[in-house]
């Protein structure tokens, strides 16, 4: 029987391209430690983030294609990502940190805290590393959505951010502790947001999930000016007037040319919870099109569903409270496409040139 | 502000000239020469300017007249991020801070650190 060579097996492999990337999986790099031995074939595809929309696909049609080999008896094709890194990450105590979202909204009330929960648990259930941190100097509420509160503890100098459902999470609520309102004054804000991000230990992450308190204020920009963030997501909800609040936090993303990694519209349908019937809420459908005409990703569209507050405040974000509902499936698919686009975004901006003349 | 305008904030060329000086040539063609002196006095990171204020922190008169500039990176496509002789890196200055702090006498409506 022929022996059927690396070449070969390479060859076919160029015929799978990346989605995402607009390139095929040999020529990007992702096909690695291939082995060939009595035309039993081993190979690993090494994807950009574990949470790859296309993953299994991908597996299934490296099997197909290599299988088809004269010579191929066994094709055994290993999933592994490594998540690339946002160029320019490379100092201080997030050094380790690969990647930093935004997540934004115009205004209060969209849900956005309550998607930032479910995503950031919906990548770390991809087998991505994942960190959380509230951010929403007015009303932080992630820690009763992750089930803990009370204050943090330091260790050698740093904040150890507490765990919960498989990923790290911090909060501006636990600098106040007590059932105390948080009144930040400006310059308290803008210190509290950066010692929350320099002084806590968050360790070495794939994605750290920021949660904006809503609106176009000052925070957005203490966030780019004191960490390198890898772009931003807007959640709006379809109603106008939502949208056009939530336009403004995009211009003001867009001003300081911070990508934007895609629009969410939350609160989209109403499920019955009883019948499980879908009902439109008027305005559906708006933030596809605004997004469409300017050119920006659409991430998705989470219903509104009773049982996503309730599990909430339980402290059960939903993709772990329910993971099979059709929710958590569609939190999970919004959650690829967020980690495609960090992908995309890592991989296709150009690293600005800085050119150095003497004097 | 739509996409397309804000090539207003938009850098074209970025070039370290020595240790003295820094360059940007803008996409609307408008081009920016800064000593990094300027730069460090308008560093805009908490410790030098407290953001929502605007109170400085930072005394511009301060910053000694040799100061250089070692080192300038990327951040992004959004900023820069520079390294200065007096051991200061903190600021992330994105370009439309940049622009803002271009010191030609165009923009007269700015406040400027000088
Ligand atoms: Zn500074
Ligand atoms: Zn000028």
């Amino acid at each position: 029987m022929e022996q059927v060579t690396n070449e070969q097996v390479l060859e076919v492999l160029k015929k799978i391209e990346d989605p995402d990337l607009h390139k095929d999986i040999v020529a990007l790099g992702f096909v690695r430690n291939l082995r060939i031995s009595d035309g039993k074939v081993a190979f690993e595809i090494n994807l950009t983030t574990p949470a790859c929309p296309v993953k299994t696909q991908m597996q299934e049609e490296a099997i197909k294609r290599v299988r088809a080999l004269p010579g191929v008896s066994e094709v055994s094709v290993k999933m592994t990502a490594d998540v690339r890194q946002h160029k320019g990450l490379d100092t201080s105590a997030l050094k380790n940190v690969k990647n930093i979202i935004a997540v934004g909204s115009g205004k209060g009330g969209v849900g956005k805290s309550t998607v930032s929960v479910n995503l950031a648990v919906a990548l770390a259930q991809e087998g991505a590393r994942v960190g959380l941190l509230d951010a929403d100097i007015y009303g932080p509420s992630i820690p009763t959505m992750m089930g803990k509160s009370g204050e943090t503890t330091i260790r050698e100098n740093l904040i150890q951010p507490k765990t919960a459902h498989g990923l790290k999470f911090m909060s501006m609520g636990f600098f106040a502790p007590g059932d105390k309102p948080l009144i930040w004054r400006g310059p308290m804000a803008h210190r509290a947001i950066e010692q929350s991000l320099s002084d806590v230990e968050w360790g070495e992450l794939d994605y750290l999930v920021v949660d904006l308190p809503p609106g176009t204020g000052d925070v957005h920009l203490t966030l780019v000016q004191t960490v390198p963030v890898t772009g931003a997501v807007i959640v709006s909800t379809p109603q106008d007037v939502g949208l056009m609040i939530s336009m403004k936090t995009l211009r003001l993303f867009q001003e300081t040319r911070v990508q934007i990694l895609g629009i969410i519209e939350n609160m989209s349908y109403h499920i019955c919870s009883h019948c499980g019937s879908r009902e439109e809420i008027f305005g559906h459908g708006a933030v596809k099109t605004a997004s469409e005409s300017l050119g920006i990703p659409f991430l998705g569209e989470i219903p509104l569903n009773q049982a996503i507050r309730v599990r909430s405040d339980e402290g059960y974000p939903i993709v772990l409270a329910e993971p099979s509902s059709p929710i958590a499936h569609t939190y999970r698919e919004i959650a690829r496409n967020l980690a495609a686009q960090v992908s995309i975004s890592n991989y296709a901006s150009p690293k600005l040139e800085i050119v150095e003349e003497p004097a | 502000m739509d996409i397309k305008e804000s090539s207003f904030f938009q850098p074209k060329e970025l070039r370290k000239k020595g240790n003295k000086e820094f360059r940007i040539l803008w996409s609307d063609g408008h081009e920016s020469l800064y000593t990094f002196r300027r730069l460090r006095q308008n560093c805009p990171c908490a410790l030098c300017v407290e953001e929502i204020t605007g109170r400085l922190i930072l005394d511009p008169d301060s910053v000694p007249q040799n100061l250089e500039g070692l080192k300038v990176q990327a951040v992004g496509q959004y900023g820069l991020r520079f390294d200065f002789s007096d051991g200061h890196t903190t600021g992330i200055y994105t370009f439309k801070h940049l622009r803002k702090c271009c010191p030609c006498d165009q923009h007269p409506n700015q406040t400027l650190r000088t």
